[in-house]
């Protein structure tokens, strides 16, 4: 690398580390640090305790998890390859802007810029792979190799959907480029085909097919170069680590050879990609959305509906979700339904404790972080609905009717794919989830935004070590979901004492039930109606 | 129109406004002019209810922003210093959200005369983060133009026009205070309120150092050879920081 550039490299590593060490100086950025601190401690000695991962998952005996890790590693690798190469949008090493201008006009080779962020990259996945060994479960062996191999697995997985992408790029606009969706359309369907095989048939699921796909002498040539990662975890001897330690570096130093080659060829691509993805983030700084339509011009809607003020603030996080989500709520729709045949498929059915906790998760943070059409998308813009001639009641209500419409969309879809797959998840038992369903994600939606706009914030990290927004992240959704554990027991309760009250019948304890849960969300509105009002435009995000 | 009773403003201690007193009637433009901290932001987001006062009354046509809120905000028009438009909606879309939470039933022809006055109806179906800042600054302008409304308040409305959307504002500015809008324009832009105010206050560090007509104004300067009467007068009352400050009622 160039010396300069080592020396930009070491200069933005000190400047990192000094913004998080100012970050342990303010009473926030400690506290939020300890919380973060404090749960991975939990995670470490709750592994070590147990044998068991994170969320008490069955332990396997070393053998089997090694062999499950031989067996379905090197076929994820290669569906997050394939993934990459149909979803493939960002630039494969994004320059920022300021990058851009001061190191692209400076007397630097693109070979040296890429090795430069190259060398960044494997900085900041240096620290990954120490939080994954702290966190992994203990029979993937000792702490050290669990760091090796993660390392050269994520450089792996970085510079293989470089070059995938890179090629992608190459063979835009030759003839080559035609087979592109022809190819995904014939995989796809096959894929399709052997769902549905698995599914027909009693005795073989779908992780039966893929295991012997894996084992099949085809199967072991195309994923070879995934097959020596998996090897890294499962080595038994230093001596073996080693070995395939120098045969992933060997392969990832080839893959990086052929980024700087194709790097060539794609150098105006690669700046209309990395502006596309700086404009992202800005758009992210002020609040905004990852994701967002790349047309220019589309049929407007005439006319916004009125409904009292609430109408046009629904309307316009409606065009928001349609257009910047859209694809966002599709992969999250093909998640939620995915979910009950995998985990029955694994033997954790959907109504295991272990299986519902990951449920909740998957509702209560992973979607909500993800799929943003309310206020924590608008901080930006908070002065234009302060300026508005609507209640505040009208505006906190509308931002949240689409969120939760949304959020209860992906809800029911889960409900709905539990009740194909899961025998104890009668007609009766999905109609009662679905009625409660509903004022569950409204609450769910109404806290997260009272909160958001009591403490606003950022919504991503900056930066991989950002433990501040982690222990934050954390710290916020522990004290959400007591909040709407809460509920749920309050509501539990109703149904209880009306039951013991009106003996006989379940129909109106579970009324009671339904109208006290959804009572708590009106409340909740009330609370995000003050928050609305108390909102400093002035004092904006930190 | 626009009256403002001892409004002072503090955050956490630092007073970015203090005690000032004055009026805008229909017709009048009055341009708030000082330097950065002035609290001139400060004064215009108050009077259009996005931060509250710490004391004092700011009323809207007649109704006080801080009791009637709704009332006060359905006779204002607001157009901010960076215009933060809705990345996901059309040019037109803004018109129909905008008509719909001013509940304007039948808006289209206006909405279409406002598009054709900014030269925007080209742009009726370009989603705005395609637009140019100016282009955006012409959108927030036709938004807060659209319910016809009795105040208007711009701050550095003039940023990243070109100068024929200058010269559009501009004029724009002078058929409202025409048809009977009070207006308040903050700028560091000297010749704007040259060419368009009818009064003149100079903030300073939170407070009133003169207020008067611009005919006033220039007056107690004249003309110099090297530089603008009203930029003589700015640099007499900001320089002079020992100036007793003064709140006047126009």
């Amino acid at each position: 690398m160039d010396a300069a550039l080592g020396q930009l490299l070491m200069l933005r590593l000190r400047g990192g580390l000094r913004q998080r060490l100012h970050q342990l100086a303010s009473l926030r950025g400690l506290l939020f640090s300890i919380a973060f601190g404090a749960i991975i401690w939990f995670l470490v000695t709750s592994n070590s305790l147990s044998g068991a991962g994170f969320l008490g998952s069955g332990a396997l005996n070393p053998q089997e998890f090694n062999e499950q890790i031989m067996t379905f590693m090197p076929l994820s690798m290669l569906a997050l390859s394939l993934l990459t190469v149909v979803m493939t949008t960002g630039p494969t090493f994004h320059f920022s802007p300021n990058e851009i201008n001061f190191l692209f006009t400076g007397p630097f080779r693109r070979r040296d810029l890429i090795v430069y962020k190259f060398g960044a990259y494997v900085a900041g996945v240096t620290l990954t792979s120490a939080f994954i060994a702290l966190i992994a479960p203990p029979q993937t062996g000792p702490a050290l190799s669990v760091f090796v191999a993660s390392l050269l697995t994520l450089v792996f997985v970085q510079l293989s959907s470089a070059v995938i992408s890179m090629l992608g790029h190459v063979l835009d606009g030759s003839k080559l480029a035609k087979a592109k969706w022809p190819v995904i359309a014939v995989l796809g369907a096959a894929t399709m085909v052997a769902a549905l095989s698995a599914w027909a048939a009693p005795d073989r699921g779908m992780l039966d097919l893929l295991s012997e796909f894996r084992h099949s002498w085809i199967g072991t040539i195309v994923l070879i170069p995934y097959i020596v990662f998996a090897e890294l975890f499962v080595a038994q001897s230093a001596s073996e680590l080693a070995l395939w330690a120098l045969v992933a570096v060997v392969i990832n130093a080839a893959l990086l050879q052929a980024v700087i080659v194709l790097d060539a060829r794609t150098t105006d691509r690669s700046l209309a990609e990395n502006a596309r993805l700086s404009n992202r983030w800005e758009r992210i700084k002020q609040g905004g959305s990852f994701w967002a339509t790349e047309r220019s011009e589309v049929p407007s809607i005439r006319r916004a509906p009125l409904l009292g003020g609430l109408g046009p603030i629904a309307f316009r996080q409606a065009l928001n979700a349609l257009r910047n989500s859209f694809k966002l709520i599709l992969v999250f729709a093909g998640l939620a339904a995915s979910i009950a045949p995998i985990s029955t498929a694994l033997g954790a059915p959907v109504t295991e404790a272990h299986t519902l906790m990951i449920i909740y998760i998957f509702v209560a943070f992973i979607l909500p972080r993800n799929l943003v059409c309310d206020f924590r998308g608008d901080l930006s813009r908070m002065e234009i609905y302060k300026t508005l001639p609507i209640a505040p009641w009208r505006i906190c209500a509308g931002q949240l009717v689409v969120q939760a419409f949304l959020g209860y969309a992906i809800a029911m879809v889960i409900i709905a794919s539990a009740f194909v797959f899961e025998e104890r998840v009668t007609a009766q038992v999905a109609l009662i989830l679905a009625a409660f369903a509903l004022p569950l994600t409204f609450l769910i939606y109404a806290v997260e935004n009272t909160v958001h706009l009591l403490f606003p914030t950022k919504l991503v990290a900056m930066g991989r070590a950002d433990f501040e927004f982690l222990g934050r992240s954390i710290v916020e959704f522990i004290a959400k979901t007591i909040f709407v554990f809460s509920a749920i027991v309050v509501s539990i309760i109703a149904g209880l004492l009306t039951l013991r009250v009106m003996e006989g019948t379940l129909v109106l304890p579970a009324v009671v039930s339904w109208l006290t849960l959804t009572l708590i969300g009106l409340l909740t509105l009330g609370a995000l109606q003050y928050a609305f009002r108390r909102f400093a435009v002035a004092e904006t995000i930190d | 129109m626009i009256t403002v009773t001892n409004f002072s403003k503090q955050y956490k201690g630092f007073t970015a406004v203090n005690d000032l007193s004055f009026t805008v009637e229909p017709g009048q433009i009055l341009g708030l002019l000082g330097p950065n901290g002035a609290g001139k932001t400060t004064t215009l987001r108050t009077l259009c209810g996005i931060i509250p006062p710490s004391s004092g009354s700011l009323s809207v046509a007649g109704h006080d922003v801080a009791k009637a809120p709704i009332e006060a905000k359905e006779n204002l028009g607001y157009i901010p210093d960076d215009p933060r438009l809705f990345d996901t909606m059309t040019v037109w879309e803004h018109l129909a959200f905008t008509a719909a939470a001013y509940k304007l039933r039948d808006f289209e022809k206006d909405a279409e005369a406002l598009l054709a006055s900014f030269e925007l109806t080209h742009k009726r179906d370009t989603l705005v983060h395609n637009l140019s800042r100016g282009m955006r600054q012409k959108v927030a302008i036709a938004c807060a133009f659209l319910h016809n409304p009795k105040v208007l308040l711009f701050d550095e409305p003039l940023t990243g026009l070109d100068p024929q959307g200058i010269r559009g504002i501009q004029q724009a500015i002078r058929d409202r205070a025409r048809a009977g809008a009070a207006i308040i324009i903050s700028s560091h832009l000297l010749s704007l309120f040259e060419n368009l105010c009818t009064h003149i206050m100079v903030l300073n560090l939170g407070e009133c150092r003169r207020f008067g007509t611009m005919e006033d104004l220039l007056s107690e300067v004249g003309h110099t050879d090297s530089t603008s009467a009203l930029e003589e007068v700015y640099f007499s009352i900001t320089q002079a920081s020992d100036e007793t400050p003064e709140s006047v009622k126009a």
